[in-house]
């Protein structure tokens, strides 16, 4: 290897390093400072569909109605959709959190803080359960009470604050 | 928007699963495809900068090349590999997702413009390969070939701030539920 191929390849690993850097500024895309940590919101709700995401696991759902009989829905007549976040798609499914283990149509119960935009999602606070198949609770309660449910993480559902 | 029959495979698939539910695997395969794509991209800016003039001009162009491209092609190997990889646990989302599209389009007019070099310009080599000035078709070719492998690294960036977010209602969903 001669001088120049030498110094070539120093440029080379000089590159890597600076490029492998970058991630590590850039990743920090999610601020928890974007939730209203003050504000809990307890839904109990139908999956429309699961996000895997590598980085932080997403559940879009429809919010059910306080009679636990139909979805919230707008104007327009259609569902309203809201989306919970949380760890990772690894680390979610230690606690049973999945693709497979939570598809279209499951009726869950999770609190959550808010976005502070206002936008319709919000993360994950305290544990998350899951009603049995077509089986949602009774008006004004959460999966927690409906006999056979599964439990997805430590603790109880998050206590509501407004 | 209708999912093809592949990407549903390919998300259904035992990797995929594997890639989803291991604690390790993703930050790995990660950290695994950025040095890859680091690889990739600082073998390429020598040999474009060679055929631009700014570095490498006292050594032959073929020269360049030869100790540099072998290194780019293991590398685009294994980033071609950890990229599947990381894309098959989430591929449904990766298919509608506009950025990742335009990587793969990014990818795709880099290799025609390798192509299009190897086959037209570099035939030509034996008359040019010792000079500093490269011929226009040469220096032509280094600057889409920066432009694109750049585009690439910024659109694979992208797509992490972009990907996933669908409020869409799926109409298969059962919402009601009369008591």
């Amino acid at each position: 290897m001669n001088t120049q191929t030498r110094s070539a390849s120093r440029r080379i690993v000089a590159a890597i390093a600076a490029l492998a850097a970058v991630p590590a500024v850039v990743v920090a895309h999610h601020s928890f400072s974007l939730y209203n940590n003050e504000v809990t919101k307890v839904f109990t709700g139908v999956v429309t569909r699961v996000n895997p995401d590598a980085n932080h696991l997403q559940i879009f759902f429809a919010p059910m109605n306080a009679e636990r009989t139909n979805v919230e829905r707008g104007p327009d007549g259609k569902p309203i959709i809201w989306a919970v976040e949380m760890a990772g798609s690894a680390q979610a499914a230690t606690q049973g959190v999945s693709v497979n283990n939570f598809p279209a149509g499951t009726i869950f119960s999770v609190g959550m803080h808010p976005l502070r935009s206002g936008e319709l999602a919000g993360a994950r606070e305290g544990n998350l359960f899951k009603c049995p198949a077509k089986k949602p609770p009774t008006a004004g309660k959460h999966c927690d009470a409906v006999e056979g449910n599964t439990k997805h993480g430590e603790g109880a559902l998050a206590p509501a604050k407004p | 928007m209708s999912t093809p029959a592949f990407v549903q495979a390919l998300y259904d698939s035992g990797i995929a699963v594997w890639m989803r539910d291991s604690l390790k695997a993703m930050p790995l395969i990660e950290a695994t495809h950025v040095l890859a794509i680091a690889t990739v991209f600082g073998t390429i800016l020598i040999v474009d900068l060679r055929l631009l003039g700014v570095a490498g001009t006292g050594r032959p162009y073929s020269v360049v090349a030869r100790e540099m491209l072998g290194k780019t092609w293991t590398a685009f190997v294994l980033a071609v590999i950890t990229g599947a990889l990381m894309v098959a646990p989430n591929a449904i989302t990766y298919y509608g997702n506009t950025a990742f599209r335009l990587k793969l389009l990014a990818l795709v007019l880099a290799g025609l413009n390798m192509v299009i070099f190897q086959l037209l310009t570099a035939r030509t080599m034996p008359t040019w390969d010792t000079s500093a000035k490269t011929p226009t078709a040469a220096r032509t070719a280094a600057i889409i070939s920066l432009v694109l492998w750049t585009a690439i690294i910024f659109l694979g960036r992208w797509i992490g701030f972009t990907k996933g977010y669908d409020f869409s209602v799926p109409e298969d969903v059962q919402f009601e539920f009369p008591q």
